[in-house]
């Protein structure tokens, strides 16, 4: 019964149009943004070589696909959050708005299972929405600008050879999605506390810029909380590019988010079963 | 003795200070057409929401099939199809659609969906967008999808609501047609003429309160006064003779027919008074409707 109450919830979000606008604004932005790096970006690129001619002879373009991934991949703080906010409001408010909730919570199937159903959907959605990201970012940037060694800075220089890249990106993808899943359960607990779209929108990006505010900001008191907030993680995908990659450093992140995920899914559950269908 | 498919018993339910139903009690037998009547706001829907789980109650007990809906609402719902208010369906989907995903859930076949499609008479639309639905095509989508499990028990919440006369008609036809067919149906309504039209018993309520429980023929009966029609000339003699009655109320006339207000155990004196005044009488017909006796009951509240 769960794989049918998915299928149902996986047609009702494909069926809207408001979960097509993140797939059409990457499928816009991305080949703009690839097409812009292409044509030259000078300011990017100058800070660039003016970290590395120290201690590097630059000859040609640092610019391949795999750098202008990296570079993109810096949505995941802000831009890609909204997107999959979109639907993650909208899955459980959106029927209360409606009032479909009068045709599907009257029938011999628990809530639970329903909100489990829904969670799932949005999960799914969440990781082809990820998967999307990478084709539009990774597979298009390198068939558009080429492959070549990935430089990557952060504390200091790292160059990664272009066959370790491969691996590398799909291990930030796959950490970006987890941290894309933990901002789609947050919405997903709002949505499950009302009746419209728009709220559990407003309500988990005020708590995302809040948390990347108190994660970034450097005051004695952010720093003392800072470790307590899943925003402070959500910087995990950059440790894919870490050489070695810390494990035990992203399995402590990962127990972090894992442990957000929990709570805000308990939530969820207790306000919906609880919830009266009043629309 | 029929067996009780639907029981409530002492349901309260508040919102804040607001008591929308207050300790309500009664029973539906297998093969009535239940009418549950009573002025917007009276708390029917309030009650409909709490027998099919979607609210929770302050207090008492709903039980369906001897299945306790707080206790076993899956089971106790099974054999129950409802359409609650409005007829809201996912616009954005094709009213085949709509109706495969709640078959899904109730785990019927496809062909269940082109069998109620074609009861409700939108086979041949079943591939529009909900949206692109008038008022009536929703409300009858809407009885779909509630006779998509088959159900035993059919509750439905103003089912007429934003039809027009033709529409209505066939609403009513389609739920007599489904109690034939052995459905026991929970109608509930504001119009008093439907469930005098439709419904073999009814119960009453008003402020969240049971007013009055009983078949509708017997609640008709019970009725102490009744409208009755006089049609008689010359008009203002008639007319003279009724305001010399004393037994008369509320005379009011239209159209050449006079409609006055009068205690049932005096309706065979006006004959005789008309008569005996030497005035030509074509018609005397008592109009006792439901919506009298709901007045007398509820006052001036519909």
């Amino acid at each position: 019964m769960l794989i049918k109450l998915i299928g149902n919830e996986i047609i009702k979000i494909f069926g809207k149009k408001r979960s097509l606008l993140g797939f059409l604004a990457l499928a816009v932005l991305m080949p703009l943004i690839i097409w812009g790096f292409s044509k030259g970006a000078t300011g990017v690129e100058q800070d660039f070589v003016r970290q590395l001619e120290g201690s590097f002879i630059i000859v040609g373009s640092v610019f391949n696909g795999f750098l202008v991934t990296y570079i993109t991949m810096n949505f995941l703080w802000v831009h890609i959050p909204f997107l999959i906010m979109l639907v993650a409001g909208d899955v459980v408010a959106g029927e209360g708005a409606s009032g479909t909730f009068r045709i599907i919570l009257i029938r011999k199937i628990s809530r639970f299972q329903i909100l489990i159903a829904k969670l799932i959907a949005t999960y799914l959605y969440t990781i082809i929405f990820i998967i999307f990201f990478a084709i539009m970012s990774l597979g298009l940037g390198s068939l558009w600008l080429g492959v070549g060694d990935l430089i990557v800075l952060d504390e200091g220089i790292l160059i990664l050879p272009q066959e370790m890249a491969w691996g590398r990106f799909a291990l930030a993808f796959l950490f970006a999605t987890y941290v894309m899943i933990v901002v789609a359960t947050l919405c997903f607990m709002f949505s499950s506390m009302v009746n419209n779209g728009i709220g559990p929108i407003i309500g988990a990006m005020s708590i995302i810029i809040i948390g990347l505010a108190i994660a970034n900001i450097p005051i004695d008191i952010f720093e003392k909380i800072s470790p307590y907030i899943f925003t402070s993680y959500f910087d995990i995908w950059q440790k894919a590019f870490f050489d070695p990659i810390p494990w035990r450093d992203i399995g402590n992140d990962a127990i972090v988010l894992t442990s957000y995920i929990l709570v805000f899914i308990i939530i969820s559950i207790v306000q919906f079963i609880r919830k009266d269908i009043s629309t | 003795m029929s067996e009780v498919i639907l029981s409530i018993k002492n349901l309260s339910k508040s919102f804040g200070k607001r008591k929308a139903v207050d300790n309500l009690s009664f029973e539906i037998k297998e093969g009535e057409i239940f009418g549950f009547l009573g002025p917007n706001g009276a708390g029917k829907s309030t009650a409909i929401r709490s027998m099919l789980a979607l609210i929770k109650p302050d207090e008492g007990d709903i039980a369906i099939f001897d299945k306790s809906v707080r206790k076993l609402k899956n089971s106790a719902l099974e054999h129950v199809g409802a359409l609650v208010e409005r007829p809201d369906f996912y616009e954005y989907l094709s009213a085949r659609r709509n109706l495969s995903l709640l078959a899904a859930m109730d785990n019927v076949s496809k062909k269940r969906v082109e069998e109620v499609l074609k009861i409700v008479g939108l086979a041949d639309r079943g591939d529009d967008k909900v949206k692109a639905f008038s008022q009536g095509m929703k409300q009858r989508l809407g009885i779909a999808q509630a006779l998509l499990s088959n159900p035993k028990l059919l509750i439905l919440d103003e089912p007429t609501n934003g039809l027009d006369p033709r529409g209505m008609k066939e609403v009513r036809d389609l739920i007599r047609k489904l109690s034939q067919d052995g459905i026991t149906i929970l109608l509930s309504s504001h119009i008093l003429h439907e469930v005098e039209q439709v419904c073999t018993s009814m119960a009453i309520i008003n402020l969240g309160k049971l007013i009055k429980i009983g078949s509708v023929h017997d609640l008709l009966n019970e009725s102490d006064s009744s409208i009755t029609e006089i049609k008689a000339e010359p008009l203002e003699k008639v007319k003279k003779i009724l305001e010399s009655l004393n037994y008369i109320s509320d005379i009011a006339e239209s159209d050449g027919t006079f409609k006055i207000r009068i205690a049932n155990k005096d309706l065979k004196h006006i004959t005789r008074e008309l008569i005996k005044a030497d005035i030509d009488v074509s018609a005397i017909i008592p109009r006792t409707s439901l919506e009298d006796y709901f007045l007398s009951l509820t006052g001036d509240s519909i």
